[in-house]
């Protein structure tokens, strides 16, 4: 597969999206009232996630150099990361702790395709995924237009560029993380679901007023100010430094590079030592 | 077999409940409670680390959450001393304890999650009321947290510059009193969701995240009811999920009436125990698990 041609590749990737995104509306159609269940709880929850953030701004009519319209905008972008993850990286591809955790890895293994091949296109439930997208999309929308914003393509590129860096470091965190269940299956099986928290749960948050230490923390250890605040910041002009809109696609190069070496590494050593899940001693046995 | 099948079974093979009417059967029997209360709340506290060794991240998260609010709070609040009545060291305060003591303010047990794996069958096996070992179980995870998480924030808000203190000691007695009738209430729903998860043959996800987005909205734990905007707070301070949250950290930073909080979450809590408690009557031959 090493050898394939770009434009095969893209082919296969998109035949892959084409046939789970029918799997997904199959899914729907059969289990209409599970799929309801689903949808509205997860679409409830995650506007959850932002209220806070929300209720304040309207309460304060903005939170420190955040208008209310930029707050909502900041928001809405929260959770288009949020649908972008939910739509292409379900069946626990985005937690992937759980699939090395509890052996899955190996149903990966079996395709007849590149490993990121498969982990890129399993997951794409585009339908039953798209809780979060029509909420974030409405709020950009709409605080776009309160803040009179006339996007040049530039500017469209670069939210485009920006909102992918965001998903990109959201799930190298959790691929980071979730490595450790290579060497600690039973122990790190929900590894990727605690940092996946960490990143969505701070992520509508304005970091303005925090002090260096936390704002260094949350921008490299946790970089949950990335997914939200600040590619928003760049955008919207409130960081006025023109690199601005190209600190957050950098710092997903750079966290996703990090992420892709400890997962071969993990991956390397799952290929001397297999799953234990189905062995008599096997803790999913 | 039906759980009363069970009951009848395990009667008819010669087993018989304690008689009540006799004084030292009832106290020893009451001491045997205690015990397995405690030893149960005991395991579920070691058994903390153990079932999920990942609970310092966890921590990690809600000491960047608060950490964050605070910084919210003093952006959002600037120099004012005083907005809609609550002062901005009591609005820290109350964002301080309402993490310090989250675990209770937003009641979960082990319930719904073991109905989700299959695991609830194992709650029926054990010699002990469902509600007492749910609740010892419930307990004994809050007291690790307590240790581990709830005293160190304490020990360092003067780090963050919070006044960790009750605004009084009759705040302090009210908040103890109000924090117990918060659990309680937390309960009773705990219950009420398993008993609608059973009667509606629903996937508990569903109804979980549900009522996660309703409690971190509605119960004024992360945002004081009286700093909400368009008067949201006025409505809802009489609904169950501020009893849970909202009336002891008002009490506790002096910004709401005892006397009216108080007996709020007493008609809240026989009101929640009442329904919860037919609502299970009625749909607990219902049950059924899957899991694996």
């Amino acid at each position: 597969m090493a050898g394939k041609p770009m434009g095969k590749t893209l082919r296969t990737i998109l035949r892959h999206w084409r046939l789970f995104a029918w799997m997904d509306l199959v899914w729907i159609t059969r289990q209409p009232g599970f799929f309801l269940t689903y949808f509205v709880s997860d679409m409830l929850l995650a506007l959850g996630t932002i209220a806070t953030t929300f209720l304040l701004a309207a309460r304060f009519e903005g939170i420190g150099p955040w208008s209310e319209p930029r707050v909502v905008f900041m928001l809405g972008y929260a959770l288009l990361v949020r649908a972008v993850q939910d739509m292409f990286f379900g069946f626990n591809v985005a937690i992937i702790s759980r699939r090395i955790g509890r052996g899955q890895l190996d149903h990966v293994l079996i395709q007849p395709h590149p490993v990121w091949l498969t982990l890129l296109t399993e997951g794409f439930v585009p339908f039953s995924g798209a809780m979060a997208l029509i909420p974030g999309a409405a709020l950009v929308l709409w605080a776009a237009r309160q803040l009179a914003l006339h996007p040049a393509a530039l500017w469209l590129g670069l939210a485009a560029i920006n909102l992918l860096a965001s998903c990109a470091i959201t799930l190298a965190f959790s691929f980071l993380w979730g490595s450790v269940a290579y060497w600690a299956p039973r122990a790190a099986e929900e590894i990727s679901s605690a940092a996946m928290s960490i990143m969505r749960e701070i992520s509508p948050f304005p970091l303005d007023g925090l002090g260096p230490i936390w704002l260094g923390g949350l921008l490299t250890a946790l970089p949950t100010g990335f997914v939200a605040w600040y590619p928003c910041r760049a955008l919207l002009g409130i960081d006025p430094a023109p690199y601005a809109p190209v600190v957050t696609p950098l710092a997903a190069v750079l966290l996703s590079g990090l992420a892709a070496i400890v997962f071969y590494r993990g991956l390397m050593h799952y290929g001397r030592v297999g799953s234990q899940r189905y062995l008599s001693f096997g803790h999913r046995r | 077999m039906a759980l009363d099948d069970a009951s009848a079974a395990a009667e008819s093979s010669g087993w018989r409940p304690p008689r009540r009417s006799q004084p030292l059967p009832r106290i020893t029997a009451l001491v045997g409670s205690a015990r397995r209360f405690y030893k149960t709340a005991a395991m579920a506290a070691a058994a903390y680390a153990g079932d999920s060794p990942w609970f310092p991240l966890d921590y990690l998260l809600r000491l960047a959450r608060v950490v964050v609010l605070l910084s919210l709070w003093r952006t959002v609040l600037g120099g004012s001393h005083t907005v809609s009545g609550i002062s901005t060291d009591a609005v820290l305060t109350y964002t301080l304890i309402s993490e310090v003591f989250a675990d209770i303010l937003n009641c979960r047990t082990d319930l719904i999650m073991a109905l989700w794996e299959g695991s609830i069958t194992s709650f029926f096996l054990q010699p002990t009321r469902l509600v007492s070992q749910v609740v010892a179980r419930t307990v004994g995870r809050w007291g690790f947290s307590l240790v581990f998480f709830s005293m160190p924030l304490l020990l360092a808000s003067p780090a963050l510059g919070v006044n960790p203190w009750p605004a009084s000691p009759r705040a302090a007695v009210a908040f103890g009193v109000s924090l117990v009738l918060a659990a309680v209430i937390g309960f009773a729903l705990e219950y009420l969701f398993l008993a609608l998860i059973v009667a509606l043959d629903q996937s508990p996800w569903g109804i979980e995240a549900l009522r996660g987005a309703l409690a971190m909205v509605l119960s004024g734990a992360v945002v004081p009811l009286a700093l909400m905007p368009w008067g949201l707070g006025d409505v809802l301070a009489w609904l169950p999920y501020a009893s849970m949250a909202s009336a002891p950290l008002r009490l506790y930073t002096a910004t709401g009436a005892p006397l009216t909080l108080i007996l709020l979450q007493v008609g809240w809590a026989i009101i929640l125990w009442a329904i919860a408690l037919r609502a299970w009557q009625a749909n607990r031959e219902k049950l059924a698990c899957y899991g694996g």
